[in-house]
């Protein structure tokens, strides 16, 4: 077996949901040794409720909770691959006390929860400097732990209202809206890898630790510098444009055959226009004075998206997208979910990643937007069940005694039943 | 990366990146040192030119290769190495060294030579079918997100990379593709698919939007939140009302329900809503543009926008860093001019002589 990149670095991971999550199985996918830490009390929200009433949130294989629906919620498997799981109550000293033994031992702490939190617990970086010096604390709250809205809270769909994001996405000539997923979680999550290993560069290099404050709400905000730009240079707020481009045109997403099938087509030049034209079986459009450059084409954008439009509606978007690149013309399916999991190019790269989980059985999952030529990254393990390794941990890891880590469960610190303790409150 | 402190050397063709080709402009003057993007995009870089087409150019690449830690490009794949200056000449040159290519769909695989934009990026990496509304086409997340996730997604490439190299010695080649980040980003149709066997449709933005006074709040909330709101609007005796008593039922009674908000909120200022829902821990949002970002007492107490002055585009605010690092403050610096660092690098790092560089820029090279 290969070294795998990140061998050697562990990580204790007190992050919930989506963006911290996938930061961390993403380093374990890479090698790190990964620690998620949660308790019966406070589960990592993602895994939904002890007892289930059923209705919207929690996507369990076939919709079937199943005797603990805790492991088997589909989101939670999914973002905490290629980690080990341990119980412990944080809101007991003796739980903060476990927490601190482990902390020795870790190159880097990530959390997300609400700012503040994680120092009530008596765990912020000040109360973990003075036990590993050289620890890197990462936070991932929403808004930073300053500033007077640091304690605020979010999900990905208001940050990207509060981010910017929204003030740009939207039909043309309607209101602002967000997207169809919470985009703000993966971008902080992936943004989070890299900062975490350019910390761990600088400890390498200094022999210092640091405490890293993100702020989900600006990083999500960093993808549209140059909508801020524009207002900063010349005042102006540039509002949603639907599917078109500042630059191409046309752009658009065109109706096809088949059950809600769209193709999403930009023209980038006058040569991809004559293409298009040409594929479309009209090459007199090529020289139609309505479409001849960019500017004619802009001003008669929706003559453009009309006749488009009427070409694909006939025809099959798998075809279209296949004959338009043909032609060096930009053009893609968009894709629905099982297309995702069928999709050629997809398989042929080996992004998707089939888990065999004890409880929730066989699904691909998706993998990493990056690949390694020498040391490839891999779901190394099915996610954790909840508390699966607190002992293995605690022993392996801490360096507990049986008789220790025996107290810590009668006292009910390392409890994994989330049925036998009341819920804590956010 | 340069602002984290990477000596960051940005080699462009003579004719400058693309990116200063492309709006916003300051002023809507198409001038290649004042495109917002280019600006935005480039701080605390060098720049130095050169034609890799040119016969002597990869000679020239190839020598700053054996001083680079990384090497980050997003040409076509095959095209560096069709000059001599792909990962293999990298290897040869540099073993140590780490390339990273960021493609549309990456170095291989049946649609590698595919063309892409990022609305193409978006389409089969499947968040554009899941955003919009359910009767309408999908609908584009706004900007360049793809091109963003990429970027980042090359930022970790890079740094796990260095990582094994610094315990190894053993460079190598990282491979970033636009699709397999946003296939990373949408989330919920492929597991969707994976674990019920459904297809995820649009179903409109996540959060409940409203119009109000000034602009537009996201009203989200949850469970023990329910109170708390009834109490913002006034409206204690909703509590009570079993048409609302839990996210099930409003959703059920969601039109009953918005003809109670919809008017309330359409007095309210947009940022009253959101902190006073904030403050009872509802975790709101307004949609902010950046008019509102630049006011923002948030933004401001992290110094996250820096005015940094240009030659040619003169002073002006940038968006900064997302994290406060320590103790250390960020020192942002404006993005080079074209070119603007050939003597430095080439004459300097490189150690051509006067009379070399002469002959490099009378021979098109740089």
């Amino acid at each position: 077996m290969t070294r795998m990149a990140l061998e050697g670095l562990r990580v204790l991971d007190v992050t919930h949901v989506w963006a911290g999550p996938m930061c961390t199985r993403m380093l374990g996918d890479m090698g790190a040794d990964v620690i998620k830490v949660e308790s019966a009390r406070r589960m990592d929200t993602g895994r939904g409720e002890a007892n289930p009433r059923g209705g919207p949130g929690t996507l369990y294989p076939d919709g079937i909770p199943g005797e603990r629906p805790w492991n088997r919620a589909a989101h939670v498997n999914e973002r905490n691959r290629s980690k080990r799981d341990i119980c412990l109550d944080l809101t007991h000293p003796r739980g903060v006390e476990a927490f601190k033994r482990l902390v020795e031992h870790c190159d880097v702490v990530v959390e997300s929860f609400r700012s503040g939190v994680m120092a009530r617990f008596g765990l912020g970086y000040r109360d973990l400097v003075k036990v590993k010096p050289d620890i890197i604390m990462v936070s991932l709250s929403s808004q930073g732990s300053t500033g007077p809205e640091a304690a605020y809270g979010s999900f990905g769909a208001t940050l990207e209202q509060t981010a910017g994001l929204a003030s740009v996405t939207g039909y043309l000539g309607g209101d602002p809206t967000t997207s169809g997923t919470f985009f703000p979680d993966p971008v902080v999550a992936v943004l989070s890898v890299g900062t975490i290993l350019a910390a761990i560069r600088q400890r390498q290099q200094t022999g210092r630790g640091t405490f890293v404050d993100m702020s989900q709400r600006e990083a999500t905000t960093s993808f549209i510098g140059e909508t801020i730009m524009d207002y900063t240079m010349n005042r102006r707020a540039q509002g949603p444009i639907g599917n078109r481009d500042r630059v191409f045109a046309p752009q658009g997403v065109y109706r096809c055959t088949g059950d809600d099938m769209w193709i999403a087509i930009s023209i980038r030049s006058d040569e991809e226009w004559a293409s298009l034209a040409r594929v479309m079986g009209e090459p007199a459009l090529e020289h139609d004075p309505r479409f001849t450059d960019v500017v004619a084409r802009r001003t008669h954008h929706d003559q453009a998206d009309a006749i488009i439009s009427h070409w694909t509606a006939t025809r099959d978007a798998f075809t279209v997208m296949q004959e338009l690149q043909a032609a060096g013309v930009p053009a893609g399916v968009a894709e629905q979910g099982s297309h995702l999991l069928a999709d050629p190019h997809l398989n042929a790269r080996g992004f998707w990643e089939t888990v065999t989980h004890p409880e929730a059985g066989t699904a691909p999952f998706l993998s990493r937007p990056f690949q390694f030529s020498k040391t490839p990254g891999t779901t190394r393990r099915h996610a954790p069940l909840l508390g699966e390794h607190t002992e293995e941990v605690l022993r392996d890891v801490a360096g507990m005694t049986d008789a220790e880590i025996a107290e810590l469960a009668a006292l009910g610190v390392t409890e994994n039943d989330p049925r036998a303790v009341a819920t804590a409150p956010d | 990366m340069a602002v984290m402190g990477a000596d960051v050397i940005k080699v462009e063709p003579p004719g400058g990146d693309v990116a200063r080709t492309q709006p916003p402009f300051l002023g809507d003057d198409p001038h290649p040192e004042k495109s917002g993007l280019y600006l935005y995009l480039n701080t605390n870089k060098r720049s130095i030119t050169l034609d890799i087409r040119q016969a002597a150019a990869p000679a020239v690449l190839r020598r700053l290769y054996e001083s680079a830690d990384v090497v980050i490009e997003d040409s076509p794949p095959g095209w560096l190495a069709a000059h001599d200056l792909g990962y293999e000449a990298l290897e040869r040159t540099n073993p140590r060294a780490v390339m990273v290519s960021v493609t549309p769909f990456g170095q291989y695989g049946p649609y590698r030579d595919y063309q892409a934009t990022d609305l193409v990026a978006l389409a089969l990496g499947g968040l554009l079918y899941i955003s919009g509304e359910p009767t309408r086409e999908p609908l584009k997340l706004g900007g360049h997100p793809s091109e963003y996730f990429a970027g980042l997604s090359a930022f970790s490439g890079a740094l796990i990379a260095l990582y094994h190299r610094d315990g190894t010695g053993e460079g190598q080649h990282v491979d970033v593709a636009q699709v397999e980040g946003i296939a990373s980003a949408q989330g919920y149709s492929s597991l969707g698919h994976g674990y019920i066997h459904e297809d995820r449709k649009r179903m409109n933005a996540f959060a409940p939007m409203y119009r109000a006074k000034d602009g537009f709040v996201g009203a989200m909330f949850r469970q023990d939140n329910w109170a708390d709101f009834c109490e913002m609007m006034g409206r204690p005796d909703l509590t009570t009302d079993p048409r609302f008593a839990d996210q099930i039922s409003r959703r059920d009674h969601m039109d009953e329900l918005n003809a109670i908000v919809a008017p309330w909120m359409a007095e309210q200022p947009k940022e009253d809503v959101y902190h006073a829902g904030q403050a009872k821990r509802m975790p709101m949002g307004y949609i902010c543009d950046p008019a509102d970002m630049l006011a923002s007492a948030q933004y401001q107490a992290h110094g996250y926008f820096t005015t940094l002055d240009h030659p040619v585009a003169g002073p002006l605010q940038y968006p900064g860093m997302p994290m406060r690092w320590g103790e250390d403050a960020w020192d942002l610096r404006r993005a080079p001019l074209l070119g603007e660092h050939n003597q430095e690098v080439y004459g300097g790092l490189l150690g051509y002589t006067p009379a070399e560089l002469v002959l490099l820029r009378n021979t098109r090279v740089i």
